[in-house]
């Protein structure tokens, strides 16, 4: 490994001050469950890493009139058994429980699967299905609140500038009666990168078509994102067999290229189909 | 759509070297003054558990608890050379070797405890000799004593050799090896048609090991075998890119984790090795060998379909599935 | 301010006693139990997160000590496997492991065993599938998991016994 400076602040202005100074150089860990194999393997070799861990304000989940804030240091183990998650965004639940297994689940953190930018990741699809806003803060540009599905420009790097940290994400709760369902295809049942996972986050109308839905994939393409074409076929119809059928279509051409061996473009297609009817099957939140 | 599958795998596995390959074993055991065994032999316990059984079998023959005798194993400069831990031949040659050394020692104590306590049937127990009257016995402890004393020789080493002839070369017939080990396992699947993955729900495995000496242990050999079967057949997969591994670490190489382990369910079968130390042969390799054809059995009682390469993982299933549904349209 | 090549004064409680050690900031607290501490039960397997050998309690929760800087453990409590039981005084899990046989070529076992306690702490019984789950970060490639499942779940019957108010009175 090769020698840096180790940083640890107590609160997020003693954070963004290093961040300022040392910018470019600066690399942050958290759980270190992705950071330090890379810098093991030198596949980063920063001057200097910042640990957040330390950092009161980074951590824990609360909930602010009708949004749910976590601090990007909670873990997915806090995740797991938090009541209001489970209560009010039990699609994060599912997600995090499907990242490694306990030891990674423990020291792992929602933070750093964002900031890490896998295209592997499991919890940033749902984050991004859950239409979940970043809070970044810098000295220079102070605070400012992107989208969750902007976060990620290319595999492995965000679109935030050096000096800023992710201090919050922000979540809405979901309306009552919103739909989930979530679902990781990987060879293995534990410690496992995942061949594919879906998101989906959906609402019927009174009339049973949908009028709300966001459906991310992760690990099919470089960066996740939602499905449009597969969302806009369905959006304000209801969910008839023939018309599944039609989406799915949508969603496997909407797939770029590059990302996918063959054979996992039927398999993506009868996933998503299977994840979309788990939803739909699904009791929803109250 | 979620399709079950049940298939047998059947093998037999040759014991040792064979082929006419060199394949011996040595051990040697001392009588101390104060009563304790040591015994010493090159060969290595890495996990499987030689050190407990030959101490078992030393301790069966001596009348002593396993648990009170010293072994000093795998160091070449004080054990003498019992080749290598490998093609289970463990239990079967330097167990062997054990028995014999042990046998040896006793004959010499046996003398001289008749000497003591008159000729007649006497037996090694409990820490004493017996014989059939009560009140004529003498401890383990005082035996030995005696024999430093009387300056008999109590240390023994024994030499165990399983070569065996070679295989015809115009033919290829031939008793190849010392002894086999034979072994059907059954796996029941569930197959995921729609993304082509493989969960192993149950193995049933029966395997003939002549002998369980420490049966808990035969099963530990069983369902680690069994696991590694397993991810052979399913998950497995040494992978390389232009002369480069691409599986080099363990979140490359995808073995079973807990999270995997299906139930398994073993029977031990004892069809008694004339040759072998009280009939045992061994169970090593074969715990293994008959898992990956059971299961790839199983997939094409579930889904009619031949699986010829390995591993079995989704991507692979998926795309059998897809050629198979073409050739059908097709026909 | 410490320079990159310097060393710094760690503070940390392994298991129970006051630690102070010179750390350099690369090193793991993997790499600080062992060679600094003496700690060797800890193992060091693949040293990336995927095997769970080095598998310690950090303030209560199961982590890989070769996932933790050893700066990021400062004023933590560690137990280790040397702080579970002794020869001469077992921990119930380890008991369980010898009389169940789930030990093989014993490199998994001080990570299993950390996992297996971390899982009994917060859930005295846990169910079979919990159990799988709870250990599921640490693979072992001798035993196929079956008799390391059944040596916790002995121990999850016997609290489950203990916990059970006798009836029939």
């Amino acid at each position: 490994m090769q020698n840096y400076q180790f940083h640890g602040p107590r609160t997020v202005g003693e954070a963004l001050n290093i961040l300022s100074e040392r910018g470019d150089g600066c690399r942050i860990i958290a759980g270190g469950t992705d950071l330090i194999p890379a810098l093991r393997n030198e596949d980063i070799l920063p001057d200097s890493v910042l640990n957040i861990l330390e950092i009161d304000e980074l951590t824990g989940i609360s909930e602010e009139g009708d949004t749910i804030r976590i601090g990007p240091t909670t873990t997915f183990t806090e995740i797991i058994q938090s009541q209001v998650i489970k209560r009010s965004l039990p699609l994060l639940v599912e997600a995090a429980s499907s990242v490694g297994g306990p030891t990674i689940r423990n020291r792992g953190t929602i933070g750093g699967n964002i900031c890490n930018g896998s295209p592997a990741a499991d919890v940033l699809p749902a984050v991004v299905a859950l239409d979940g806003e970043l809070e970044l803060q810098s000295k220079a540009l102070g605070t400012r609140i992107i989208p969750a599905a902007e976060a990620v420009e290319a595999p492995y790097q965000t679109r935030f500038n050096r000096d800023e940290l992710l201090t919050g994400i922000l979540i809405k709760k979901l309306p009552s009666e919103t739909r989930y369902a979530f679902e990781k295809l990987a060879s293995r049942n534990a410690m496992a990168r995942a061949y594919m996972n879906i998101s989906i986050v959906l609402k019927l109308d009174e009339k049973g078509a949908f009028s709300d839905l966001r459906i991310v994939p992760g690990t099919l393409e470089a960066v996740a994102r939602r499905m449009s074409a597969a969302e806009k076929i369905l959006m304000g119809r209801q969910p008839e067999d023939s018309l599944v059928e039609e989406a799915a279509d949508a969603f496997v051409g909407d797939l770029a290229g590059v990302w996918i061996p063959d054979y996992k473009l039927p398999v993506a297609r009868s996933v998503f189909k299977r994840v979309l009817k788990r939803a739909l099957n699904g009791s929803g939140v109250e | 759509m979620k399709k079950r599958g049940l298939g047998v795998g059947c093998m037999f596995y040759g014991i040792g070297f064979g082929f006419s390959r060199q394949d011996i074993s040595a051990a040697t055991i001392e009588i101390c003054e104060d009563g304790s065994v040591i015994v010493r032999s090159g060969e290595v316990d890495y996990g499987q558990g030689s050190d407990t059984i030959f101490c078992q079998m030393v301790g069966e023959e001596l009348g002593i608890p396993y648990d009170s005798i010293q072994l000093i194993t795998a160091d070449t400069f004080t054990t003498p050379n019992a080749g290598p831990t490998t093609a289970s031949r463990v239990t079967y040659v330097t167990g062997n070797a054990m028995v014999k050394a042990a046998r040896a020692v006793k004959e010499t104590m046996q003398s001289v405890a008749e000497d003591i306590l008159g000729e007649g049937d006497l037996v090694f127990m409990d820490g004493e000799i017996r014989s059939e009257y009560p009140d004529k016995r003498i401890s383990f402890r005082d035996l030995a004593k005696t024999c430093h004393a009387r300056g008999v020789q109590i240390v023994e080493t024994a030499w165990q050799d399983i070569t065996t002839k070679d295989v015809d070369p115009e033919t290829g017939q031939g008793d190849a090896y010392a002894t086999y080990g034979w072994a059907s396992q059954l796996a029941e699947v569930e197959v995921d048609t729609e993304t082509g993955r493989v969960e192993v729900l149950r193995i049933i495995a029966a395997h003939d090991v002549g002998k369980a000496i420490n049966p808990s242990n035969v099963e530990g050999q069983i369902e680690g075998g069994v696991l590694q079967g397993m991810g052979y057949a399913l998950t497995e997969e040494i992978v390389q890119e232009g002369g480069y591994l691409k599986t080099g670490s363990l979140g490359d190489y995808m073995m079973p984790t807990s999270m995997d382990t299906p139930r398994i369910d073993s029977h031990i079968v004892e069809v008694a090795d004339p040759d072998g130390p009280y009939g045992a042969k061994g169970v090593g390799e074969p715990a293994l060998i008959p898992t990956a054809p059971a299961i790839l059995n199983a997939i094409c009682d579930a889904l009619d379909i031949r699986v010829t390469e390995l591993p079995a993982n989704p991507e692979n299933i998926k795309r059998l599935i897809l050629e198979k549904g073409k050739e059908e349209e097709a026909s | 301010m410490a320079g990159k090549e310097d060393k710094v004064l760690l503070r940390m409680k392994v298991n129970g006693e006051e630690a102070e050690v010179a750390v350099k900031p690369t090193w793991t607290l993997l790499r600080v139990l062992r060679e600094e501490l003496g700690f060797t039960g800890t193992k060091k397997g693949c040293e990336q997160g995927d095997c769970g050998a080095c598998t310690v309690i950090m303030d209560g929760k199961a982590v890989n000590a070769c996932l933790v800087l050893a700066l990021q453990a400062e004023s933590k409590e560690i137990e280790t496997i040397e702080g579970l039981g002794t020869a001469d005084a077992l921990h119930p899990l380890q008991k369980s492991f010898i009389e169940h046989g789930a030990v093989q070529c014993g490199f998994c076992t001080p990570g299993m065993l950390m996992s297996a306690e971390a899982l009994l702490r917060e859930n005295r019984k846990p169910s079979l599938e919990e159990i799988k789950i709870g250990i599921s970060g640490n693979l072992c490639r001798c035993t196929g998991y079956t008799k390391i499942i059944k040596a916790i779940e002995s121990v999850s019957q016997k609290n489950r016994e203990a916990l059970t108010p006798f009836r029939g009175q």
